[in-house]
């Protein structure tokens, strides 16, 4: 059978409604999703608006609140132990609108062509490009996914449970949220479980911040920061990476594809990347307020599990009420973004490799997607377990990596978002490819800077 | 699942969601010699700076 392009199949089937054209036999894949896709039509039909958004809710919300993992809180939480409230607080805001406009593009390029971004890159770019971008990916998943356990080490730790247990959690979780062979309950799970990311506005709300300066910081995005400049460039890069990444690209394209989304879909799949955006920087700005509370109280040195011990500095300084919050909030970032991330991962390799890769099949039929689901969180997992690993440093060194390797990846998904011909009229407009395009150079220019400027005084030269 | 289930079930997908249609591949796209080595610039610059941070996480973990 000759290559098809989606969007020129489109022209002759309806947005949601029946078909006269004879069809192939239907999978079981096809059968779960179409039941999913049942529920949708029966909503939109009768009107069932808020049914309607809810049903469709999910890939955005979870790529975002995903991201808002443990490396992304720590690295918050750094920048107001380290600097106090001030520029980051804005920038956390800009990063977030920045991951609103790369995620919308991953929504849309999902519902049009039915295909992940990892299948999509191999098909339409050829093999190399394709295994290079899921390469990176599996790269920077790996580096991610062991800072997810030390997130949850860290909390766990709080309450004087092991590093062993902290693992054993992780693979459990994961474990338990594959075994059904739907989409659809695999996602409702873990959205249950990103609800308390908002742990960590509410630990901000604890410690009674000055509101006046926080109002002061967003208005004026100051003070600036101060200090070490390599500090604050590993901070902006870290920051950039914890708000939008490879893993995100690959999993919001993959989820919204096989969630069943259509281009009919595509007002809710906005609301769903905005809602979550939304969230995610609420939530984000929470934990950098709590972390505020450890300025000026030696917070830029937060001693205890390798200067990662941030629930141990709050205790002594806001009381053991807010640290517990925020222990319980990394673990929950650390557990919920394990899910997403080994997600993305499978999705990843099952689409590069071309087999079944989706939660809709059973452990047996899609057994590599299942398996290299588990097998990185399982990597991980035995990673953490070494004694005396510098747990700050991972958390934020994950996400400079992901900064860094984001480039190539946003330009393939700004080059698929433009292919007219698998696109049609939804590929871009010229504006969203300036805004798309400004973002890379930013993203780039971060990331290099603090490449080049750490590695230049490693070597001692400057 | 008889025909008929079946049948009803398929009203609710596009017909390039089917399983059967996207395990088709899409055409590859003929890439302009411009395009490539443009690809191929931000493929070695993601790849320099890459090298350069985990050398540099690394040498501080020596310390």
């Amino acid at each position: 059978m000759p290559p098809r392009s989606p969007a020129s199949l489109l022209d002759t089937v309806g947005s949601d409604g029946a078909v006269a054209l004879p069809r192939p036999p239907l999978t079981p894949e096809d059968a779960a999703r179409s039941q999913d896709r049942f529920r949708v039509h029966n909503a939109r039909r009768n009107g069932r608006r808020w049914t309607l958004l809810w049903l469709l809710l999910g890939p955005g919300i979870l790529a975002m609140l995903g991201e808002n993992d443990g490396p992304s809180m720590i690295s918050y939480a750094t920048t107001g132990a380290t600097y106090g409230l001030g520029f980051f607080l804005p920038f956390i805001l800009v990063t977030f609108a920045m991951a609103v406009v790369c995620q919308e593009m991953c929504m849309r390029v999902g519902a049009v062509t039915h295909r992940g971004f990892g299948q999509l890159v191999l098909e339409r770019f050829g093999p190399l490009w394709g295994w290079f971008s899921a390469g990176d990916l599996i790269l920077t998943n790996l580096v991610t996914l062991i800072a997810e356990f030390v997130a949850i080490r860290i909390g766990l730790s709080f309450f004087h449970i092991g590093a062993g247990i902290a693992a054993l959690l992780g693979i459990v979780l994961v474990v338990f949220t594959l075994s059904g062979g739907r989409y659809w309950r695999w996602e409702r799970i873990v959205l249950g479980m990103a609800v308390f990311n908002g742990l960590f506005l509410v630990a901000a709300l604890m410690t009674k911040p000055h509101w006046g300066a926080v109002g002061h910081a967003f208005i004026t995005a100051s003070p600036f920061p101060g200090g070490s400049f390599n500090t604050l460039l590993l901070l902006v890069a870290s920051t950039i990476g914890a708000t939008v990444t490879p893993w995100m690209i690959f999993f919001q394209q993959s989820a919204s594809a096989d969630k069943g989304l259509t281009p009919g879909d595509l007002k809710h799949g906005r609301y769903d990347t905005v809602v979550g955006a939304v969230l995610a920087a609420l939530f984000g700005c929470g934990a950098l307020i709590a972390g505020a509370a450890l300025f000026g109280h030696g917070g830029s040195s937060i001693q205890g599990l390798a200067g990662a011990g941030f629930p141990g500095a709050l205790k002594l300084v806001s009381g053991n009420a807010v640290a517990t919050v925020f222990a319980l909030g990394l673990i929950e970032a650390g557990a919920v973004a394990i899910l997403t991330i080994s997600a993305s991962t499978g999705y990843a390799v099952g689409e590069c490799i071309g087999v079944a890769h989706s939660f809709n099949n059973s452990t047996r039929k899609a057994s590599v997607f299942y398996g290299a689901n588990i097998g990185a969180a399982l990597i991980a997992a035995v990673i953490i377990l070494i004694p005396g690993a510098p747990l700050l440093s991972i958390a934020l060194n994950a996400n400079v990596l992901a900064t860094v390797l984001l480039p190539v990846a946003l330009v393939f998904l700004i080059m698929l978002a433009n292919d007219r011909e698998l696109m049609g009229k939804w590929a871009n407009t010229a504006a969203t490819n300036w805004i798309a395009l400004t973002i890379v150079a930013f993203i780039s220019v971060c990331g290099a800077a603090y490449g080049i400027d750490s590695f230049l005084q490693t070597v001692h030269l400057i | 699942m008889t025909a008929s289930e079946e049948q009803e079930l398929v009203m609710f997908l596009e017909r390039d969601q089917l399983v059967a249609d996207t395990s088709q591949p899409v055409a590859r796209l003929v890439l302009s010699r411009r395009m490539s080595v443009a690809l191929w610039t931000l493929r070695v610059f993601a790849v320099v700076v890459s090298a350069m941070v985990i050398y540099t996480f690394v040498s501080q973990l020596a310390h």
